[in-house]
C-alpha cells in the first residue's frame, strides 16, 4: 500500500498541506522548482502580510522549518515533475533531477504568476523608471525606504492604479485578483509610515477589501493615514516636461478628464494564472479552467479536487486566493489527500 | 479664429481678448479667441486639510462616496444641484475652482442634519457644508452674510460696554445691512411698546440709547475679552493654514 503523498509546489499552500500529510504520520515528498522554499512571498520579496502584519521572511521562515524538520518529508529544491504514470493510489512521479516518487495522491500547490505590466504599456511601465509594481513598492518597504527610482527623490506624490491586469476584457483577463485592493490600502499606510509628507492616491473601480478587511485595511488607510480614493480608471500615464509622471484619464465622480501630476505611479499588479500552467497540465493530465488555471471537480464533496482522480489543487493554483485562504486549502487537500490512502488501506484489508 | 459652435462649450472657458500677443507674434483681431482646456490639472490637498480643520468638518477625509448624504437631503430634493456628497468629494481632492463654481447655494444648507444621521462613515455632512459656507465667507467668495454683521455689532457692544442696547443693536444691524430704518414691523412695535411699556422704562431706553451706558466696573474686561477671541481666531486660521499633522506636533 501506498504511504508517500507528493506535494508540488512549497508556498503558503503547498508548505501547509506537506505540514498535515506529515502530521498525520504518512510521508511527504516536496517539489519545488525554485532554489529556495517559502514560493511567491519569499521569491518576490513580500513586506509584512495581510492581515496578521507579519514580516513575509518571519511567517514563511516558520512554515518553511515546520516542513524541514519533519523526518517524514523529502524536499527536492530546483526540481519540477516531468512525468507521471499510473493512477489514483499508485502514481509514479519522474522528477528532473532523475529520481522518480511512488505516491498515493497529490496536491498541485503551484501558486500563480504576478501579471506582467509590460502587457499594459499605456500605463508607462517598462517606459518610465518610476512606473512600478505592488511588488516593487513591496521590497521598498522590506528595504525601509520609499524613493523614486530615477532619481532616488522621496515622492510628494503617489498614485496606486487598482485593476492592472485584472478586470480587463482587454487582455483577456475577466477575473478579480482578489487580493490587490486589500495589499494596496496596505503599502498606502506603510508608504505614509516610512514617508509622512507624501500623498497616495488609489485610483479605483470599486474597492474591493471583502470582509474584515474592510474596517482593518480600506477604512483605516482612509480615516487614519489620509489615503485619498479617486474614482477614475486611468488611460495612460505619461511624462511631464519636468521629468513628473502625468496620469491621464476621466474622473467619473467630477465628470471631467483629469491630467495630475504625480512622482511615482503604482500598478496593483493582478494573479495570473501560473505560466507553466499549460506544462502542470500536460505532465499532471488535469484540465484548466477557462481562465487558465486548474479546473476543480465537484465542489461539494470533492474538496480540492482537479479533473483527475487522486489530484488535488489548492491556493492561487485554483484562481486568485490570499494567503491565509492557501493555507487553509493546503489543511484541506492534505486531510483528503490522507483519507485517501486510508481508503486504500481498508480496501486492501 | 472664428468659433461656431461656441454654445457647446463652457462659457467661462471662452476667453476672448481686444489684443493679444502669443511667443512675441500679435494675434489680435481674427485669432483673438483662446479656448481653456477641460481637463483638471491638479489637486490642492492643502485644501481639504484646511476645510478639515473648521469645527464640524473633521471627518471630511473619511467620505467613500456613497452618496448617502445626498439621497436624504431636504435641499436636494428641491434643487438637484445642492449635492452634499460631489462636495466633500471635491474637498477631499482639493479641487477648489469646481466648488467655488457652487457657492451660490452652498450655504442653503438647512441644517436638519438627516444626512448626519444616515451617513455610514460617520462624516458628518451638515458639519462640511458649514464649514465651506464659512471658508467661502472667510475668503470673501461670498459676502459677509447678515448673521456674521449681527455677530460683530452684538459683540462689539459687549466688549464695549459689558452689555447690548437692543435698540442700538437693531439700528446699527439695518444700517449695516443697508435696510430701511423703520420697516413697518419695527414702527409697529415701537408704537406698542410705547402704548404698554411704562413710561419710566422706555425713558430708560432712550437715555441708554444716547449715553451707551457700561456695566459696572467694566474697566479693561472689554479689551481683554477682545485680545482673547482675536488670539483664538488667530489660531483657528493659523492651524486651517497648516497642515494638520504639523499642528498637532
Amino acid at each position: 500500500m501506498q504511504k508517500t503523498v507528493l506535494v508540488v509546489g512549497a508556498g503558503p499552500a503547498g508548505l501547509s498541506a506537506a505540514a498535515g500529510v506529515a502530521a498525520s504520520g504518512l510521508n511527504v515528498v516536496l517539489v519545488d522548482k525554485a532554489a529556495q522554499l517559502g514560493g511567491t512571498p519569499i521569491l518576490s520579496g513580500y513586506a509584512k502580510l495581510v492581515p496578521s502584519g507579519e514580516w513575509a521572511k518571519d511567517a514563511m521562515g516558520r512554515m518553511v522549518k515546520r516542513v524541514e524538520n519533519a523526518s517524514n518529508v523529502k524536499i527536492h529544491k530546483e526540481t519540477k515533475v516531468t512525468k507521471l504514470a499510473g493512477e489514483a493510489g499508485h502514481f509514479t512521479a519522474t522528477l528532473s533531477n532523475g529520481s522518480s516518487v511512488e505516491c498515493g495522491s497529490i496536491v498541485l500547490a503551484t501558486g500563480f504568476t504576478h501579471f506582467d505590466s509590460i502587457n499594459k504599456p499605456e500605463w508607462g511601465f517598462g517606459s518610465y523608471e518610476d512606473v512600478v509594481t505592488t511588488t516593487q513598492v513591496e521590497q521598498m518597504v522590506a528595504a525601509g525606504k520609499i524613493a523614486c527610482p530615477s532619481d532616488g527623490r522621496v515622492p510628494e506624490r503617489v498614485a496606486i492604479l487598482l485593476c492592472v491586469g485584472s478586470r480587463d476584457r482587454q487582455i483577456g483577463r475577466e477575473w478579480c485578483s482578489k487580493i490587490c485592493c486589500t495589499v494596496s490600502t496596505n503599502l498606502a499606510m506603510e508608504i505614509k509610515e516610512l514617508s509622512p509628507q507624501t500623498d497616495v492616491f488609489i485610483y479605483y473601480m470599486d474597492i474591493r477589501t471583502f470582509g474584515l478587511y474592510e474596517d482593518r485595511f480600506y477604512w483605516k488607510s482612509q480615516e487614519e493615514f489620509k489615503t485619498k480614493f479617486v474614482k477614475a480608471r486611468i488611460a495612460e500615464v505619461t511624462r511631464s516636461p519636468d521629468g513628473r509622471l502625468l496620469v491621464k484619464g476621466e474622473d467619473t465622480l467630477v465628470k471631467r478628464p483629469i491630467v495630475i501630476p504625480m512622482d511615482m505611479v503604482v500598478h496593483a499588479v493582478g494573479m495570473d494564472p501560473n505560466e507553466d500552467n499549460a506544462e502542470i497540465a500536460r505532465v499532471f493530465g488535469v484540465g484548466l479552467e477557462k481562465h487558465g488555471f486548474i479546473d476543480r471537480a465537484e465542489h461539494y464533496t470533492n474538496t480540492c479536487g482537479t479533473t483527475r482522480r487522486g489530484i488535488y489543487a489548492v491556493g492561487a493554483a485554483l484562481g486568485p486566493e490570499t494567503i491565509d485562504d492557501s493555507i487553509s486549502q493546503g489543511q484541506a487537500a492534505a486531510m483528503r489527500a490522507v483519507a485517501d490512502l486510508n481508503a486504500l488501506v481498508q480496501k486492501t484489508a | 479664429m472664428a468659433i461656431h459652435e461656441k454654445s457647446l462649450i463652457d462659457s467661462d472657458r471662452i476667453q476672448t481678448s481686444e489684443n493679444l500677443v502669443l511667443d512675441g507674434v500679435d494675434v489680435s483681431g481674427h485669432w483673438n479667441t483662446m479656448i481653456l482646456p477641460r481637463y483638471l490639472s491638479n489637486y490642492d490637498t492643502a485644501f481639504g486639510r484646511k476645510i478639515g480643520t473648521f469645527s464640524g468638518a473633521e471627518n471630511v477625509h473619511r467620505c467613500w462616496q456613497c452618496g448617502s448624504c445626498t439621497n436624504s437631503c431636504t435641499v436636494y430634493a428641491q434643487n438637484t444641484d445642492f449635492n452634499p456628497r460631489y462636495w466633500i468629494y471635491l474637498t477631499n481632492l482639493g479641487l477648489k475652482e469646481e466648488i467655488l463654481k457652487d457657492k451660490d447655494i452652498i450655504w442653503t444648507c438647512v441644517s436638519c442634519n438627516k444626512c448626519t444621521n444616515i451617513c455610514p462613515k460617520d462624516v458628518r455632512p451638515e458639519g462640511v457644508m458649514k464649514a465651506l459656507a464659512h471658508w467661502l465667507e472667510e475668503e470673501g467668495h461670498t459676502p459677509v452674510t447678515k448673521s456674521t454683521i449681527f455677530d460683530e455689532e452684538f459683540t462689539g457692544q459687549v466688549y464695549e460696554t459689558g452689555r447690548i442696547e437692543d435698540t442700538r443693536v437693531m439700528i446699527n444691524f439695518f444700517r449695516k445691512t443697508k435696510q430701511p430704518l423703520t420697516p413697518p414691523w419695527f414702527i409697529e412695535l415701537t408704537k406698542r411698546m410705547m402704548k404698554h411699556l411704562p413710561v419710566g422704562f422706555l425713558m430708560h431706553m432712550g437715555l441708554h440709547l444716547v449715553f451707551k451706558p457700561r456695566t459696572k466696573s467694566w474697566g479693561r474686561t472689554g479689551q481683554v475679552l477682545r485680545e482673547y477671541v482675536r488670539e483664538q481666531k488667530e489660531a483657528a486660521h493659523k492651524a486651517r493654514a497648516m497642515p494638520k499633522e504639523a499642528v498637532h506636533v
